[in-house]
């Protein structure tokens, strides 16, 4: 009755000694306990300790040198980090940070590590079964043609004209990558399939829907390599997924029914909360980020939803949260997960109709074109109107009787594509811009006719050209003195701070990027 | 009308932006759907085509038996003029509700409230809307006329193929005066900004 599984990624250097010496010994160790042999401590990533529990482990241990013995000086503090962090993305989800152990043994400690396994077996076995359901893989071993001709002919890919259009339009055609949507459309005609350009190409699409906006003849270009996505998933051609994969193994956690989730505990006891108010405010997954990218980048998304709650008290809503909140579930439907989606679509939207909320609120633009867009689209009931809160916010402001206190910057903006595709909501961050009181604002490019993504949608690919058309985003952001980056986005936020590390262009690149609604909590005031 | 057994208003301003057809609208709201007593008189003669016009309005639970408005309870104004000549006639501690971008008042020992009608009305693409605006500003902050009443009168009394468009004015002002109420209110409590 092997019933549960301990995964044990045991360093190559120090402690295998000791459990080889265990094993000389026939001592017991739990049978439980799958043991994997790595080079070092400091390799195993977030991602792979996730990817563990996505994969069925009730229990992770993690076990290397003492900090001094590392063979490479550093792998045990960098899994210590790693720890650390997925140890708190653990307790967020529900999933419990007891069922991650990082531990340290000498080559001679033996016993040390004997008592260490049992223990942890024995913690396992009290905790019971871990929540996490695993989703079971069924590849298909071939591309399904009658699929793929069935996307094809519904999103009139046919009418394309060969015009170009899109590709002099395309912002990764533009770095020089040898993709564009046109030759992918028709190699999609052609029946070309299963080529390395095509599949490549169908993976870096931005889903940006410049093309779309371009096209003469209305062609969904993002939507049909979504589809297209989900028929190479169930071919086993895999997403580039970037950061390892962790942000999507988190959302496939996610889609366990049975979660016992915390999302909410570290709001502070100034904001104030009615979990039975008709308004809900959807947060989404800016949390998991702050904690991902700490020893980067140091981004304040989590922020965006403290100030957005901060917001809505200052104009006297007091809405509810979900403690279960699920992502909303936009990167794994444009990796072309649609299954995982589905879960996640189907507990939200549960979870949503059980708190008896008429009014969804959100900051992100992700969570809002998903919740309002996709899961209707998708055959999920939504009995709820989802609003952006820039919408909410202009109205209150456009009331009036607030002011703006001045912000000592020149401001500049970086449209969030996600936004953008919703006629309504295009102009909105604009408007509220024109309220505040900065030193100047100014686009980032005026000859720009329609704005260009950050590069990162959907945790999907990054590459060199992804890299240097935001490289080029930033020193258009910057020309004409504008120190200040307004996002939208999260994703915006942590993909555009990343390209500023650029280690050959280093302060070239630097500025300070604040996000829209932080900024207007920061400065607005009861005039 | 909760409290206050009767209402005297003065709205003033320029001839042709609406000030009788303001003080016409609240006087009718008044009595003929809130059931209150009200009589309105106005000014006539070289006021009316451009000068300082007004209406004089008195709202009341009891019959009226005298129009004239001397001590006024709250003055309406919508232009310089207008407030310089009628800002006497407001009573001690009375409220100003005054267009802030067409009248700049001197502090007095009355509560002031400003409204930048005009300009919103702008925003909405019809500047004649500035008055309606005013009764939707008057509408929240003074219980003079109830909302209810308040719109069916401006229903029935503009141009025919404008109410829509005269309605959103009066929910422009109306939540504009709510805004500023609740602005006052947290102002008071201490609380300005949205991080404490």
């Amino acid at each position: 009755m092997n019933e549960f599984n301990i995964i044990l990624f045991l360093c190559n250097w120090g402690p295998h000694v000791a459990f080889q010496t265990l094993q000389d010994r026939r001592e017991k160790i739990p049978y439980e306990i799958k043991m994997v042999r790595i080079p070092c401590t400091g390799r195993i990533s977030k991602a792979l300790l996730l990817k563990a529990f996505e994969r069925g482990a009730d229990g992770v241990a993690l076990v290397g040198c003492r900090p001094g013995a590392c063979r490479y000086g550093s792998g045990t503090l960098t899994a210590q980090e790693n720890t650390d962090d997925a140890r708190q993305i653990l307790n967020i989800m529900g999933v419990g940070e007891q069922r991650l152990r990082q531990a340290t043994f000498l080559p001679d400690d033996a016993e040390g590590l004997f008592e260490f396994l049992k223990t942890f077996s024995q913690e396992i076995r009290t905790l019971g079964k871990s929540p996490v359901e695993v989703s079971e893989k069924s590849v298909t071993k071939a591309i399904d043609l009658q699929q793929v001709a069935r996307a094809v002919s519904k999103y009139d890919i046919f009418s394309c004209q060969d015009c170009g259009k899109c590709s002099s339009a395309c912002p990764l055609s533009l770095t020089g990558k040898s993709f564009t949507p046109r030759a992918v459309a028709s190699a999609m005609i052609a029946g070309d399939i299963d080529s390395p350009i095509v599949i490549e190409g169908i993976w870096s699409c931005l889903t940006c829907g410049r093309c779309y906006e371009r096209c003469p003849r209305a062609v969904n270009f993002p939507e049909f390599v979504r589809e297209v996505r989900e028929i190479y998933q169930d071919a086993g051609i895999k997403a580039l997924e970037p950061h390892g994969g962790f942000f999507q193994s988190m959302m496939r956690v996610q889609g366990s029914a049975s979660l016992n989730m915390d999302r909410w505990s570290w709001l502070p006891e100034s904001v104030h909360l009615n979990m039975k108010s008709k308004i809900l405010f959807f947060g989404g997954c800016a949390p998991y980020f702050d904690i991902f990218f700490r020893k980067f980048l140091g981004p304040q998304t989590q922020n965006i939803l403290l100030d957005s709650l901060r917001l809505l008290n200052f104009f006297d809503v007091q809405p509810s949260v979900l403690s279960n909140e699920r992502c909303c579930g936009h990167d794994l439907l444009w990796t072309g997960d649609e299954r995982g989606f589905r879960k996640l679509a189907v507990l939200n939207a549960e979870a949503i109709h059980a708190s008896g909320a008429e009014q969804v609120i959100t900051a992100c633009p992700e969570c809002y074109r998903t919740l309002a867009v996709d899961y209707p689209r998708h055959g999920i009931e939504t009995k709820f109107k989802v609003i952006h809160l820039y919408d909410f916010l202009n109205r209150e402001i456009e009331k009036g009787a607030v002011g703006f206190k001045p912000i000592d910057a020149h401001l500049t903006f970086q449209d969030p594509c996600r936004l953008l595709q919703e006629e309504e909501l295009k102009a909105l961050p604009r408007k509220l811009i024109g309220h505040l009181k900065p030193r100047s604002f100014r686009e980032i490019s005026e000859s720009e006719t329609g704005p260009i993504c950050c590069g990162g949608c959907a945790w999907n690919g990054c590459d060199a050209y992804v890299k240097a058309m935001q490289v080029n985003r930033l020193k258009q952001a910057r020309a004409g003195g504008r120190d200040t980056l307004v996002t939208a986005c999260p994703k915006c936020q942590i993909h555009l701070k990343c390209a500023m590390e650029d280690p050959f262009l280093g302060q070239a690149l630097s500025m300070d990027v604040k996000d829209l609604t932080s900024l207007i909590a920061q400065s607005i005031y009861w005039a | 009308m909760q409290d206050l057994e009767e209402i005297k208003i003065i709205v003033t301003g320029f001839g042709g932006q609406g000030i009788i057809m303001a003080g016409r609208i609240i006087g009718k709201a008044a009595s003929l759907v809130d059931g209150n007593e009200s009589t309105m008189v106005q000014s006539y003669g070289p006021e009316s085509r451009g000068g300082a016009c007004n209406a004089q309005i008195i709202i009341s639970a009891n019959p009226i038996h005298y129009p004239y408005v001397d001590q006024a309870d709250i003055l309406i104004c919508m232009s310089q003029g207008g407030y310089e000549k009628y800002i006497e006639q407001l009573k001690a501690q009375g409220t100003l509700i005054a267009d802030e971008d067409l009248v700049n008042p001197a502090d007095g020992d009355f509560d002031a409230y400003h409204v930048p009608a005009t300009r919103m009305a702008e925003a909405l693409g019809q500047k004649m809307m500035a008055n309606i605006i005013m009764i939707g500003f008057l509408t929240a902050v003074i219980p003079a006329v109830s909302v209810n009443a308040a719109r069916e009168t401006i229903r029935h009394s503009v141009p025919r193929g404008t109410e829509e468009l005269n309605l959103k004015a009066f929910a422009k002002g109306y939540d504009h005066g709510l805004a500023v109420l609740k602005g006052r209110e947290k102002k008071a409590a201490g609380q300005t900004g949205a991080i404490a």
